[in-house]
């Protein structure tokens, strides 16, 4: 049960990698939601009952719900286009996934002597979702995209963890979790923000260098 | 006295709430930037005042206070023109971001540190955005973003730690030291690349240092001194405590061999911006990751260049704090920051003329700085170790800053500008009490406890 839903979470970035609808990246996140959350709820027989069960109900409240919603109330608020306008092209985007997954799952066979904790499928796919999140953010001009991204990009953090036997002291995971719901609620600020001051929230602009 | 350090912010928080008048609000900061040095000071002369902050911490602590305590006098001295409510928020997190470098410094578990470092973000973010200009929100969006991800990739460096560990996972750096045999050596590797890209993302570091120079520029002048002061150094914090378990593995070597890459690099990166650049906030900025630069090239190096890592560390965050204040003013007075529409400090605001030359000659490294001293030992630990190449690029380099950077302070302080103008005292006061801080420590050379 626990390889399949890290399997569903695998294809999951394949997806992602093959769509260009903000709508359908936010479905994805959704999908990823629900999965970790399971995940953890599969591993809460292993782990400190208690501590955990404030992690799981935080997994599926604001990964699975409430932080794709304020994302599709932004992008409705702000009449961001529905498209990613990607600067790659699917084929390519899809190329890189597959290397992705190929380079994360070479680490996690090689390095397996290494540790006994790990188990190389969740470490390869949770690697691979880390890649992937920053894949988006480099090949998409939007912000929302970029949000997105990193979102992919912390999900891919949060099966690691799971991964490396949730050993984490317990005030360090909540602490963590803590300050990347805050960061995404400011992050949408901004883009609030920027779209009420000069009414553009779909690309950043004057800065360079 | 540990809690103070978390109880009065947040209690002055409270406060603030009530308060209708921005004077206040100044007077407020103020008095928590006077209680967090008093702090420091104490635990400098009574050990175990602040518990459990150790020699590190207290040392980045105290530069922390200093700069947030002439920040505070300068403020107090400026006239903002917000609205209240919005100089409200602006205050509550100032305090709450001067808190979470305080949390940072106190913290040896690496898990908090990583917090603390992430809460300093969110609260300088909103403290960037303050104007509410284009670019200053998109400086600070930039900023969140970027030093999200990494400070997230930082994560993943500790969570490699933690598979590098046979048993229960420790994020404790006295223990992990203790145990270190225990640890195994390729996810130690791997952890340190994640943590040096993460956190170095934070201080700055080319080639992850592209939010810097919007941020730093576009922020209201008293949180530019912070952020290049206070918050650069607050960064290399985790850094530098991972660096003690990574020569305990005996991986100290190949540490070292990154430091030395990304110094340079950095300062490479500096000098080729800076030669283009009009802006001259943007330019501070520039220099801030030159100097950071310069100072993982003193860890890097080792030896003698400990030290001067260290004082280069104290000497930078004084000289640009003040520089930034300065700067600070010349927005006041011209409101422009790029430097070709700016000309005749010294005949518009005598004293801001006089403290920009000052700032110049003291950040390049001329005597009485302490960056004179902390300079000449690295290019002395560069020539015992036999880094003759690094050497001779580093001095190429930084004649193209001083150049670079001097130009642009020409161009500012001379000329004709046809009028006189006015600043409150507490305004060339509170740059004028760093920079007469760093020539004292210049002049004296004191011994740093590392």
């Amino acid at each position: 049960m626990l390889e399949i839903m890290v399997l569903l979470f695998g294809m999951s970035l394949l997806f992602a990698s093959v769509t260009n609808m903000l709508n359908h990246l936010l479905r994805i996140l959704m999908f990823q939601g629900i999965i970790l959350f399971t995940i953890t709820l599969l591993k809460t027989t292993q782990l400190n009952w208690l501590s955990f069960s404030l992690i799981d109900l935080e997994t599926l409240i604001f990964k699975a719900f409430v932080i794709p919603w304020f994302i599709r109330d932004t992008i409705w608020k702000n009449q961001v286009h529905r498209e990613t306008e990607p600067s790659v092209s699917n084929f390519f985007s899809l190329a890189t996934m597959s290397l992705i997954f190929v380079c994360s799952f070479a680490l996690a066979v090689l390095s397996q002597g290494w540790s006994d904790k790990l188990m190389p499928l969740e470490f390869g796919v949770a690697f691979a979702a880390i890649l992937k999140g920053i894949f988006i953010i480099i090949a998409n001009k939007k912000l929302i995209t970029h949000l997105v991204g990193y979102l992919i990009l912390e999900n891919g953090i949060f099966l690691l963890s799971l991964s490396a036997g949730s050993h984490l002291p317990y005030i360090v995971s909540l602490g963590v979790s803590l300050d990347i719901m805050i960061s995404i609620l400011i992050a949408v600020l901004f883009i609030n923000r920027i779209k009420s001051t000069f009414d553009d929230a779909d690309s950043p602009t004057g800065l360079k260098e | 006295m540990t809690y103070l350090l978390f109880a009065v912010p947040l209690l002055f928080v409270l406060i603030s709430l009530f308060l209708n008048k921005n004077l206040w609000l100044d007077i407020l900061v103020l008095l928590h930037a006077l209680l967090q040095l008093g702090l420091g000071v104490g635990a400098h002369f009574r050990q175990g005042l602040i518990g459990g902050m150790d020699r590190l911490g207290l040392f980045i602590y105290l530069i922390t206070s200093l700069l947030y305590t002439a920040v505070a006098l300068y403020r107090l001295g400026g006239e903002p023109a917000a609205p209240t409510k919005s100089y409200r928020i602006h205050s509550i997190c100032l305090m709450l971001f001067v808190a979470a470098m305080d949390g940072a410094c106190l913290a040896k578990d690496l898990g908090l540190i990583w917090i603390f470092v992430e809460t300093t973000t969110l609260a300088s973010a909103m403290l960037i955005s303050f104007e509410h200009r284009k670019a200053s929100l998109e400086a600070a969006w930039k900023y969140l973003f970027i030093c999200s991800v990494g400070i997230a990739l930082a994560f993943v460096g500790i969570l490699l730690l933690v598979i590098a560990q046979p048993e229960h996972a420790n994020l404790n750096l006295a223990n992990l030291i203790r145990e270190v045999g225990s640890i195994s050596p390729f996810w130690l590797r791997m952890a340190f690349v994640f943590i040096m890209v993460g956190f170095g993302t934070k201080i700055g570091l080319a080639p992850l240092h592209f939010w810097l120079p919007d941020a730093h520029s576009e922020a209201p002048a008293p949180i530019s001194a912070l952020l290049s002061g206070a918050l650069l150094n607050t960064a290399l914090i985790p850094i530098l405590r991972f660096d003690g378990l990574m020569r305990a593995a005996g991986l100290g070597a190949s540490v070292r061999q990154i430091y030395m890459l990304m110094g340079i690099l950095s300062i490479f990166v500096a000098a080729v911006f800076m030669l283009k650049t009009k802006n001259y906030k943007r330019l501070l900025a520039y220099s801030s990751i030159e100097n950071m630069g310069l100072v993982m090239l003193a860890f890097g190096a080792g030896g003698i260049a400990v030290y001067a890592g260290f004082l280069h560390i104290l000497g930078h965050s004084l000289v640009k704090a003040a520089f930034f204040l300065s700067a600070g003013n010349v927005v006041a007075l011209y409101h422009d920051k790029h430097y070709h529409k700016v000309s005749g400090l010294l005949e518009t605001h005598k004293a801001s003329g006089w403290l920009w030359l000052i700032s110049y000659a003291m950040i390049i490294g001329m005597p009485p700085s302490p960056l004179f001293i902390s300079e000449f030992l690295i290019a002395t630990a560069l020539i015992q170790s036999g880094n003759w190449l690094i050497l001779t690029l580093l001095l190429i380099l930084l004649a193209v800053i001083a150049w670079g950077l001097g130009k642009a302070s020409l161009m500012i302080t001379m000329g004709k500008s046809g009028q006189k103008q006015k600043l409150q005292p507490l305004m060339v006061i509170a740059p004028a009490s760093l920079l007469l801080l760093a020539a004292v420590i210049g002049i004296w050379q004191p011994a740093l406890p590392f």
